[in-house]
């Protein structure tokens, strides 16, 4: 199976930034994941990083490997093409140390489109019917799988530059709140939404979040349907 | 600038991926295209000073180095305006699918057609002077 | 139907017809008759074509288009850097459009002695 190099973005907690290389011996199917363990493990206990269910459900151990944001557990090592792989911490978001960001920049976004569902009636007696042929119904199954990874986050050109950018996976969320018919606070999230500054306007579909998705949800897709969807938005509104 | 803040800059614009390429393309094409906007309405007004004025002002920009900007003017136009049709396109939904495809064949390839059939003629009819 | 959302339809529209114009505009200047396909575009060619007011017009309709779909582009530019806070943002579209108004002055003056 052989070694592989990888270079590993350090940043101990004074601050000063550097690259560390280590050599891997490759095993069947190993993840990059098993591959920062065992580093951890047999070469540098001092390395941070952060994980949690192994299996891509999770969404924590997102980080920029090779230059694209991904999740360390579902990156299969040998699907790698480079001669050195590189990991380094989500681009974005600040680095606590090494491989771990904080996120809170990611959820101040996402806080802001009020991402629960604020329910119309208060009392809900009954279930919620939704139509199979409703908006809802049709757009959900491939919009709501968000894991909150921050990897659309992290992919994004436009957030790069533009700290008030709301960010893909805010919007999105946004957009399913939206076509939600149990809905009561669609006016507060279309406001925002709107906003020149902050809202779906800055997108310009480099389709970056689009690419980087663990989850395969078209990110995309979703803003620039709710662009259009802003020609009439009492149809939002009306659910 | 320090090293850790060029190579942030360099960071934030590197294109991961072709729509992110295409965006910047769009963007410095787009930026190019104004420019030359606003300059050529300024040679446009000549027109009101009368013929001596408006027809010298055109025979200075026959010179071989302004055909060649032409030339790169033409590039940028065809470049701007197939990337802004398939823009369009992905806004109006269709394509999402093939956006890549959109822009390497269609922006670039088909536009690098258009460019030689409108380039070439210029260049041999105007700089190398190619049947006069 | 808020501002927004009709600037992002206008720019995909003035960019189509930008398209089509642009397109006979070259024709126009270059190829409409013999002595333009000479490279021969002097005073007079033009003076002849802008006698006629239909001429002109679809000129000035061209640089308006143009210039709106231009600023518009530059505003979104700005837009997206996202340093210009509220006030900034205001203050440079109203910068946009005096420069669109004053060179949209200048393409129709351009023709002021032709007429």
């Amino acid at each position: 199976m052989g070694i592989r190099t990888f270079r590993v973005a350090r940043s101990p907690h004074n601050g000063i930034s550097r690259s560390d290389r280590f050599e891997v011996l490759l095993e069947d199917r190993m993840t990059v994941l098993d591959a920062l363990f065992r580093i951890q493990r047999e070469q540098d206990a001092t390395m941070s990083f952060r994980c949690a269910c192994r299996v891509g459900m999770c969404g924590t151990c997102a980080m920029y490997i090779d230059r694209v944001p991904r999740l360390a557990c579902q990156t299969r090592v040998i699907t790698l093409r480079s001669r050195v792989v590189s990991v380094e911490p989500l681009p974005n978001l600040p680095v606590l140390k090494d491989l771990v960001v904080s996120l809170d920049p990611f959820f101040e976004e996402w806080k802001k489109v009020r991402p629960a569902l604020h329910p119309l009636d208060g009392e809900a007696g009954e279930l919620a019917r939704i139509p199979a042929d409703s908006a809802y119904a049709r757009h959900a199954p491939r919009k709501r799988d968000c894991i909150t990874c921050g990897a659309c986050f992290s992919a994004c050109g436009i957030r790069a530059s533009n700290r008030n950018y709301l960010g893909p996976a805010a919007i999105n969320k946004a957009f399913l709140r939206l076509l939600d018919p149990r809905d009561g606070a669609k006016r507060e999230r279309l406001r925002i939404l709107n906003d020149e500054h902050q809202g779906i306007w800055r997108c310009h579909t480099q389709f970056n979040c689009t690419v980087a998705c663990p989850k395969g949800i078209d990110l995309t897709d979703s803003i620039v349907r709710l662009k259009r969807a802003m020609l009439r938005p009492e149809r939002l509104l009306r659910g | 600038m320090s090293e850790d803040a060029a190579r942030k800059l360099v960071e934030k614009y590197r294109w991961q991926f072709s729509g992110m390429l295409a965006w910047g393309v769009q963007r410095v094409t787009g930026l190019l295209l104004l420019l030359y906007l606003l300059l050529h309405v300024r040679t446009v007004h000549k027109l009101s000073e009368g013929p001596a004025a408006f027809d010298q002002a055109m025979a200075f920009f026959r010179h071989p180095v302004f055909k060649l900007l032409e030339i790169a003017l033409l590039g940028t136009v065809i470049l701007h305006a197939l990337n802004g049709v398939r823009i369009t396109l992905i806004d109006l939904g269709v394509g999402h699918q093939r956006h890549r495809q959109l822009f390497w064949i269609f922006a670039l390839g088909a536009g690098a057609l258009i460019f030689l059939a409108g380039a070439i003629p210029i260049f041999l009819a105007s700089v190398l002077k190619v049947g006069t | 139907m808020t501002w927004p959302v009709v600037e992002w339809y206008l720019q995909r529209i003035t960019g189509a017809l930008l398209v089509i114009l642009l397109a006979a505009h070259f024709w126009v200047e270059h190829f409409m008759s013999e002595p333009l396909r000479r490279g021969e575009l002097t005073y007079e060619v033009i003076r002849e074509r802008i006698a006629n007011p239909y001429w002109q017009a679809i000129d000035i309709a061209f640089l308006l288009v143009a210039l709106y779909h231009g600023l518009s582009g530059l505003r979104n530019i700005l837009l997206d850097y996202g340093r210009l806070g509220r006030r900034g943002a205001r203050a440079a579209t109203a910068a946009l459009a005096l420069v669109g108004m004053v060179w949209a002055y200048w393409g129709v003056e351009a023709f002021r002695n032709l007429r």
